[in-house]
């Protein structure tokens, strides 16, 4: 199991690394696929497995598409080549990872004193439960506003997709 | 038997490695022996159905009444010539059709074949087998674009368009279901579904899904229309449409990535039938008989042989109507596909929705049938 999560992590890492260095954008954007996946497989290792199914069907399913359909009908742009971009941007972009560095230690370390200190938690009986009853009660409890708020902006871009691609 | 269960019987039986390796051989056996000899298999029965609707004999030359077309079809892909279009992106063309037949394969690993057969009986079920199933849609278009191939593109456009439009009446036709049952668990949405005499009477399971209430039979046939423009299937099948784009997404593609390509689609053909049977027709139940309620006790071996019977009988008989639709409709047009799909389905669906939510409050959940019985009992 240590083994498929480690795979998981390093599929995510690397696939991740193809997209931000490869020149060709359809490249990157099949690559990025490759990284919702790894992230999807990681949230089934944190008993997730309803944010892992999302996951896929929004990212893989939607955004990846999407930005495929985006590349494929925009004349050239998959013939574009990035990698002069790429190469004057690296030296300040290893600059600026390396020193976030020291602040991702800390921060990886203060969660693991956190996790430490907490009560062990029944992972039996939690990787078990149906997690979309819970899901399920906090969107229409305690989240509810925020909930509705997301509708009303996604039936806007709805609309607002209508009145672009309306008949002129 | 679910999955966990089966693991663990495996591995008491061989006494070795660790259980995981035992689940991930029992998901594997399920592809191996189900998937893969339904996607030959169904490539015989579907020329075999064309022939006898178009009043033909069909393929009868390998073997008695020509049952052994598919293996001859399987060697020759395989010793084919492994041709790429000059131009090709090489990467993407062999990775797509594998995208096409992770996707369609994956889905089976959660089918529930019968109560102890399940591959792997998740909390999420039916979810799980919506995200694994949108892989096909990167795959089919990847593959169209890897060919530089004019045609190819537009069927792979098409292709991915329609899936990805025809998603939303499809998860709003699963809804319903979900909604009777309040589990995505795809086994408990099944179990649910039973219907049986017992000494006081009729028990509080209902009948099937798909006849629970008005809304839900009308949600069967949309699941079911959905299913077959997901599936890429007449009269939805513009992404290959002969007439127009040669033979569409996968023009360029011979030998065996285009078996790997027919084998998903026969694989996506029976994954969706198996969802319409197990979501609204009841999954492995006998009508009116509930063969663990008989009083008998009969073996667990038997159980799961008649279930799985059942279910297959019912899953053949709608991938029987997905070959017969073929052989009868025209195509649709583009405009016409998506004017259906947004104009058609999905306010339907939406409609089902909101019925069946509002039957399940109004009647507290009771099927039909049931308010029926009671109002007579």
């Amino acid at each position: 199991m240590k083994l498929v999560l480690f795979l998981s992590e390093l599929l995510t890492v690397a696939s991740a690394f193809v997209v931000a260095l490869h020149p060709n954008v359809l490249y990157a954007s099949i690559f990025l696929l490759f990284t919702f996946l790894g992230v999807a497989v990681m949230f089934v290792f944190a008993g997730a497995d309803f944010i892992a199914g999302a996951q896929v069907v929004v990212y893989v399913g939607g955004v990846t598409i999407l930005i495929l359909f985006a590349i494929m009908l925009t004349q050239w742009l998959y013939q574009m080549r990035l990698r002069d971009v790429g190469n004057k941007l690296v030296v300040p972009i290893a600059v600026i990872g390396l020193g976030l560095v020291p602040f991702l230690y800390k921060g990886l370390h203060q969660l693991a004193d956190f996790v430490s200190k907490a009560p062990p938690p029944n992972l039996a009986a939690f990787s078990g439960s149906p997690k979309t009853t819970a899901i399920g009660e906090a969107l229409l409890s305690s989240y509810l506003l925020p909930f509705e708020g997301i509708t009303i902006l996604l039936l806007g871009a709805l609309v607002g997709a209508v009145w672009l691609a309306r008949p002129k | 038997m679910n999955s966990a269960a089966f693991a663990h019987t495996l591995q008491s039986w061989f006494g070795v490695g660790p259980l995981w390796a035992w689940a991930a051989l029992s998901a594997f056996l399920v592809i191996f022996l189900l998937a893969l000899p339904f996607g030959g298999i169904a490539t015989y029965v579907e020329r075999k159905v064309a022939a006898d609707i178009q009043d033909r004999v069909g393929p009868n030359r390998v073997g008695p009444y020509g049952i052994l077309q598919f293996l001859a079809d399987g060697v020759k892909m395989l010793a084919k010539e492994d041709f790429m279009p000059a131009g090709a992106d090489r990467f993407l063309f062999n990775l797509a059709p594998v995208l096409v037949v992770v996707g369609a394969c994956s889905a089976f690993a959660a089918l529930p074949l019968g109560k102890y057969l399940v591959g792997a009986d998740l909390n999420i079920g039916i979810f799980y087998i919506l995200a694994v199933t949108t892989l096909i849609a990167p795959g089919i278009l990847l593959g169209s674009w890897a060919s530089q191939n004019k045609w190819s593109l537009l069927g792979g456009l098409r292709g991915a368009a329609q899936i990805v439009s025809y998603e939303i009446p499809v998860a709003l036709s699963i809804l319903p279901a979900v909604l009777i049952s309040g589990t995505l668990q795809i086994g408990l949405i099944v179990e649910q579904q039973g219907w049986a005499w017992s000494a006081e009477g009729l028990q509080q399971y209902h009948f099937w899904n798909g006849f629970h209430n008005p809304f839900t039979f009308i949600a069967m046939f949309l699941l079911f229309i959905g299913g077959l423009a997901e599936t890429n299937r007449i009269p939805f099948d513009l992404p290959e449409a002969e007439s127009e784009l040669v033979s569409g997404f996968n023009t360029e593609f011979s030998g065996m990535r285009f078996g790997l390509y027919a084998l998903a689609e026969f694989c996506d053909v029976f994954v969706m039938s198996a969802v319409v049977t197990a979501l609204y027709l009841g999954g492995w139940h006998i009508p009116f008989v509930n063969i663990e309620g008989l009083g008998v006790t009969l073996p667990q071996g038997l159980v799961v042989l008649i279930q799985f019977g059942v279910f297959l009988v019912k899953t053949l008989i709608l991938v029987f109507v997905v070959m017969w639709l073929r052989w009868t409709l025209p195509r649709l047009r583009v405009d016409q596909l998506m004017g259906l799909c947004w104009k058609g389905l999905t306010p339907l669906a939406l409609l089902n929705l909101l019925g069946t939510a509002l039957w399940m409050w109004i009647f507290k959940g009771q099927s039909l049938a049931q308010l029926i019985y009671g109002a007579f009992a």
